[in-house]
């Protein structure tokens, strides 16, 4: 049960490392590159089909060289072996030619039975990438996914999805592809689930502090893809401009009461009553 | 430059058991006023063109163009009834392309999508159909003429002009927490259309039309005759959720940003202590969301998405909203500025939610909170919203 996992690097949004411009525009140089937080649910699942499965999981990610840091981290969670597709020529993608070039990769790897993408990035927060991806290769998607089994003899996947109020039981025939929500759990109800779990985990651990051996780097040309549909050339949309959302104007005229001062604050939390009795 | 023929706005309009979701009927209205300018601006009459799936779904069609359409895109099939990625953009896309007795172009000029998961799901693959591209999660837009200079879009040979592309639909999303705002357009390359321009829109952006009883359309119906490879995900049950968090039933709401940062689980649990003796419910800001500050175990199912406050989480507007340590970016505000008492503690006075609070505590929230806590407690009693104050069946 062989497994693809599509993982991004984001800017550092914690506090403490994200970095903004004096007009409020994050300053992309000054904070550092992590794993987008939503792809270690994705990872988690794939981690999962591993433990109860057994085959191979693949990490993929488009970006810089230096985006093998990513890889890393994510290979920290599970990864036996780690493909970053990286080329100028495939620089300023939006989510379309992200897709493409995605899906070149996947081709080269060999379509897996699952490729699981996490919900939204961090930084773009589309959404869009995984399901464009699923549909340049073809394959069933499942997006929003909280829950699922693999049925092996069968080759399907059953999968809970969250729509909204309300909670969707699907099957799709493998290989199918799974974007997992936020809300996504691995569940091992059996003892030896667990034991594999905890065995699976310290060997990626060790994997990640020698990437190198498992990690490979294409580049366009090893790639079975038309460059026209990759990088900017691929793109349909453009940013035209980012500028800092306008501060808006005023609507209420606060009082202002010193939170140092005893007896401001009392006289805070009685104009607070008179207000909400009004 | 544009080669091909492209007319019209299209919206594809969710609906939710017979129910049109309320950001179809905001976007809608949204179309429908750019449209109208759009025809007076350029002298054209290009028309607003509705698309609904389900299953009876009759009322629904007239019922978009009440509030809008000039023409409805049908497709009724027991199949289609509850929203379903594949047979959706299958069918979508074979409206968008194909000809019939309204439609004699190539595809539409623009598209708008709900911002809404299965929103976003079908703007992605039916984009990706449509071979076109498309911004999301967008709270603005506006048509006009645009000169590019751009390094693909722009290059005839070895130059790069500036071009004035027209008609081109701006579409500026909040990005980056809601500090950021970008536009994106979606152009053609010199060798190829990209066409329909398409976003989705956030619920809540734009006002509906005031619904026109009566008002005439024309309705196309799209057969359903998918093969049966198109409906390879089966729907096998499905469940309705008790609502999680609900921050739009109680009448106080205390929501906590990043001047928690210093101390995130006290900062949570003061704001929880605050609403619970306030009888109210605790949300968050986004800040809390993506800055994913580690907290004790027990206080992680109060810094989750479900709580959080603003565009792009629940809108709000209690009776008392207090606002500890939050700066007020404008995702911020759309959530909670039609509350009826704003209540802002934080120590920066220049900061931008003190320009839409009613009382504004000038402090950290670390110190303010203990000591107001008690004091109001008695004054202003909400009518409940968390768990344990659920109990009394209110």
């Amino acid at each position: 049960m062989d497994c693809i996992v599509l993982v991004k690097g984001v800017p550092d949004f914690r506090e403490g490392k994200v970095s903004f411009k004096e007009d409020n525009t994050l300053n992309r140089g000054a904070t550092p590159t992590v794993l987008n937080p939503n792809d270690q649910h994705a990872l988690r699942a794939a981690l999962s089909v591993k433990v109860k499965h057994g085959g191979n999981v693949a990490l993929m990610s488009m970006g810089p060289p230096n985006y093998k840091s990513i890889l890393r981290e994510a290979m920290e969670i599970y990864g036996d072996r780690a493909v970053l597709l990286s080329d100028r020529m495939m620089g300023g993608a939006d989510t379309l030619a992200t897709a493409q070039t995605l899906a070149a990769g996947i081709r080269k790897v060999g379509v897996p039975d699952l490729i699981i993408a996490g919900f939204k990035s961090a930084d773009g927060e589309t959404g869009q990438t995984g399901p464009q991806t699923a549909w340049v290769l073809d394959m069933p998607v499942i997006t929003h996914v909280i829950e699922f089994d693999v049925d092996e003899k069968r080759r399907t996947v059953t999968a809970q999805r969250l729509d909204g109020q309300e909670v969707e039981t699907v099957e799709a025939p493998l290989p199918a592809f799974l974007v997992t929500d936020p809300g996504f759990m691995a569940h091992y109800r059996m003892a030896r689930h667990r034991l594999k779990l905890q065995q699976l985990s310290e060997e990626t651990r060790k994997r990640a502090e020698r990437i190198d051996a498992v990690y490979a780097q294409w580049s366009l040309a090893d790639l079975p893809v038309d460059p026209k549909l990759v990088g900017l050339k691929g793109s349909p949309t453009i940013v035209a401009k980012v500028e800092p959302i306008p501060v808006a104007p005023k609507e209420r005229t606060a009082r202002i009461f010193r939170g140092d001062n005893a007896a401001e604050l009392t006289q805070a939390v009685k104009t607070i009553a008179e207000l909400v009795a009004r | 430059m544009s080669k091909g023929n492209h007319r019209d706005m299209w919206v594809f309009c969710e609906q939710n058991r017979g129910e049109f979701v309320p950001v179809t009927l905001e976007m809608l209205g949204e179309a429908r006023r750019l449209m109208d300018k759009y025809n007076a601006d350029y002298k054209e009459s290009e028309k607003v063109v509705a698309v609904v799936m389900g299953h009876h779904i009759d009322a629904l069609a007239q019922s978009a163009i009440e509030h809008g359409a000039d023409v409805v895109y049908t497709c009724d099939h027991a199949e289609l009834e509850h929203f379903r990625l594949e047979p959706y953009t299958k069918l979508l896309a074979k409206a968008a392309t194909g000809k019939d007795a309204y439609k004699t172009y190539d595809k539409p000029h623009y598209f708008l999508f709900p911002a809404t998961n299965n929103g976003r799901d079908l703007s992605a693959t039916a984009m990706a159909a449509l071979e076109s591209g498309l911004a999301s999660d967008c709270n603005l837009l506006y048509i006009q003429d645009i000169p590019i200079k751009h390094p693909v879009k722009t290059r005839r040979g070895e130059a790069i002009e500036e071009i004035v592309y027209p008609r081109i639909l701006h579409m500026k999303r909040p990005d980056f927490s809601g500090f950021e705002w970008s536009t994106i357009l979606c152009i053609d390359d010199p060798d190829k259309d990209f066409h329909p321009q398409a976003c989705s829109v956030i619920p809540g952006s734009f006002k509906p039309l005031q619904r026109t009883a009566g008002r005439k359309g024309q309705r196309i119906n799209v057969t359903m005759d998918l093969p049966p490879q198109a409906m390879r995900v089966k729907t096998l049950k499905r469940e309705r959720l008790p609502i999680e968090v609900d921050l739009a039933r109680p009448e106080v709401v205390v929501a906590v940003g990043r001047g928690i940062q210093k101390n995130p689980t006290l900062g949570v649990k003061l704001g929880l202590e605050l609403a619970q003796a306030l009888g109210g419910d605790l949300g968050i800001s986004r800040g809390v969301v993506t800055s994913k500050y580690p907290v004790d175990a027990s206080l992680t199912q109060f810094t989750k998405e479900a709580r959080q406050i603003g565009e792009t989480g629940q809108m709000v507007k209690p009776r008392l909203y207090i606002a500890l340590g939050i700066s007020g970016a404008i995702q911020h505000k759309k959530g909670m500025d039609k509350s009826r008492v704003i209540v802002a503690i934080n120590p920066d006075e220049t900061a931008p939610i003190k320009e839409f609070s009613d009382v504004f505590i000038k402090g950290d929230l670390f110190d303010v909170v203990p000591k107001i806590k008690d004091q109001l407690a008695p004054v202003v009693k909400g009518n409940g919203g968390l768990p344990s104050t659920r109990k009394g069946g209110k």
